[in-house]
């Protein structure tokens, strides 16, 4: 036992340490920050005058936080729904006895291991092109000549086109979640009701969409976490300035600790409460989750 | 575990059976128009990165690469790997993310295990803060980071970057080790112990080689997210030199932009989208079994 005692110590000691540095003395240090009044993440604690409320005051009556806020809601939204829909729909067509399952899979999957900045890329100079891009041909080619002028890189279009892309390559992650939550029920439950006489919409309304109550409460949960840090499309979608069609409360901290072309005076103040505000906005969701949809912890 | 695993059914080659495959009709028809999109998107990209501004803008970009050989502009991945020094991002990457992925492995691999083996006072909690860090913002941490290492004068250093590396993929790395480890049975420990082998030598000649599985997968995730990374890389890594393909393609998609190189353009996003899809070309049915297979990524 006291060997054991020396080998705990010795095994998890790296692990801690670093995550303390990196994570609990960070956090704390932000929350405190939040109430003093900073001007660079660099300024020494001796020089930090305390504000109360002030940031957060500050941050609000900002229109671009609100802005910022706005367009994050509808990423998490509208984003959200369109991603868990098809997520799901693929799921359910791939558990459906289809042929080639694990290449289809893959191929839905894929964007997910590729670098976000190429992804990026590859949407906004060649697919969302005026000139040659992808739905500019095929809309043109269909002879559906208002489709294929839509600017989806113009100030208007702009929020929606990223929001495409992005669920675009987020759509398979949550499709695999969702396949192992369909794998895992028994398949004598499709069998009763299929002897009874219920069809596959059926089935899927009484028996997989009740029983997938957990999954969908974890998708839910890793796709708000995600939408929370969002930071990489939107630098690529307005990559001079922030622009605010596309801006979100990530890039606007980030332009507030680190200047921009709009931001010349610093705050890092501010853009420790606007973590702040962000990690609230993750808490209040795990606790929606937790109170609206109830796990029923099933055995089978 | 709350469900019971489901034994895999053996697989069996299905007869062809016309009335359930025009069933599945509409299921097909919606994956081959993703399929169709993808490998447009792709390919078109592949062809561009071997095509001229010229051919891009007048829409000819498969019309050029069908009249001959002659005519792949090769020299756009040129441009991109020296002038545009993908070479020295890529390079970068490849280092972050090698040492960090092994680095890892050294610090959570023992932890995880005796956070998955003994109960100790502390035991929950330190699982439950990991997964609690895993969710937050990452914003929560850079600030009172960036002003530690400021001060120490270490912004803009390798070290610094692998280091950061490791410490914002330990909570994922160790929880996924810990479902791994619980899976293993203890009677390999019970007869090492039997045998008189120390407990930590059981742990590095016995429960590190079987847990193997595990860490293969867990170490192919973590080379992914890092070598994909951009937040942490565009905060801590001051100079281009430093920087890793992410941040990286970022600056040369602005440089080529503004010279009009669409061409070196699209190369430069083929050599970063290459290294990691040839990856997956060659692992993905153990890449997809790990995303639910042992705790999922957040």
């Amino acid at each position: 036992m006291k060997k054991n005692k020396k080998m705990m110590v010795v095994f998890l000691t790296p692990a801690l340490l670093i995550f303390s540095i990196v994570f609990i003395y960070p956090v704390i240090r932000t929350v405190l920050m939040s109430f003093f009044a900073v001007e660079r993440p660099s300024t020494a604690v001796s020089e930090w005058k305390f504000t109360g409320l002030g940031n957060y005051l500050n941050i609000f009556s900002k229109n671009t936080f609100w802005r910022s806020m706005r367009n994050l809601l509808t990423i998490w939204g509208v984003g959200g729904i369109a991603t868990m829909l098809l997520s799901l729909l693929f799921a359910v067509i791939l558990t459906s006895g289809i042929r080639f399952k694990s290449f289809f899979r893959a191929v839905i999957y894929m964007p997910n291991v590729v670098s976000a900045v190429a992804l990026a890329a590859m949407w906004m100079y060649y697919v969302f092109s005026e000139r040659y891009g992808l739905l500019h041909n095929f809309f043109g080619a269909l002879g559906l000549t208002s489709l294929s002028k839509i600017k989806w890189l113009g100030t208007d279009m702009k929020l929606w086109a990223m929001i495409i892309a992005f669920v675009f390559g987020a759509v398979g992650y949550y499709m695999l979640i969702w396949i192992s939550g369909i794998e895992k029920i028994p398949q004598d439950l499709f069998e009763v009701a299929t002897i009874d006489g219920a069809g596959k919409i059926k089935q899927f309304r009484y028996i997989t969409m009740p029983l997938l109550k957990g999954t969908l409460k974890m998708n839910l949960t890793f796709w708000s976490v995600n939408a929370v840090a969002f930071f990489v499309w939107s630098k690529m979608f307005s990559p001079v300035t922030s622009e605010n069609s596309t801006i979100v409360p990530m890039i606007y901290m980030y332009d507030l600790v680190f200047g921009s072309k709009t931001i010349t005076e610093t705050d890092a103040g501010a853009g420790a409460a606007i973590g702040c505000v962000l990690a609230l906005c993750v808490l209040l969701i795990f606790f929606l989750m937790n109170h609206l949809i109830k796990d029923d912890d099933l055995e089978y | 575990m709350a469900f019971r695993k489901k034994t895999k059914e053996k697989k069996y080659h299905e007869p062809f059976n016309w009335r359930k495959e025009v069933r599945l009709l509409p299921g097909y028809i919606l994956l081959l128009i993703w399929l169709v999109f993808t490998v447009s998107m792709v390919g078109w990209i592949l062809a561009a990165s071997l095509s001229t501004s010229g051919s891009i803008f007048k829409g000819e970009v498969f019309k050029s690469l069908l009249s001959g050989i002659s005519n792949w502009h090769f020299e756009n991945y040129v441009t991109a790997w020296t002038t545009q020094h993908v070479s020295v991002y890529f390079m970068n990457s490849l280092l972050y993310a090698t040492s960090s992925m092994i680095l890892l492995i050294l610090v959570c691999a023992p932890a995880a295990y005796v956070l998955a083996r003994f109960t100790f006072l502390g035991n929950g909690v330190i699982k439950t803060s990991f997964v609690t860090a895993m969710s937050l913002p990452q914003i929560m941490i850079i600030l009172p980071l960036l002003s530690v290492t400021t001060r120490l004068h270490l912004t803009g250093s390798r070290v610094l970057l692998i280091f950061l590396y490791v410490a914002i993929n330990i909570p994922y790395t160790t929880t996924f080790l810990i479902n791994f480890f619980a899976t293993l049975s203890r009677a390999y420990e019970e007869a090492a112990a039997i045998d008189g082998c120390s407990p930590i030598m059981t742990f590095w000649r016995i429960m590190f080689p079987l847990a193997q599985p595990g860490i293969v997968t867990v170490s192919i995730f973590n080379f992914l997210a890092i070598w994909n990374e951009y937040f942490m890389s565009l905060v801590f890594a001051s100079t281009d030199s430093k920087r890793s393909v992410g941040v990286g393609l970022y600056t040369i998609i602005s440089a080529l932009k503004q010279t009009g190189d669409y061409g070196g353009l699209f190369a430069a996003v083929m050599i970063v989208f290459l290294p990691t899809f040839i990856l997956y070309l060659l692992l993905s049915e153990k890449i997809i079994a790990g995303v639910t297979g042992g705790g999922v990524k957040g």
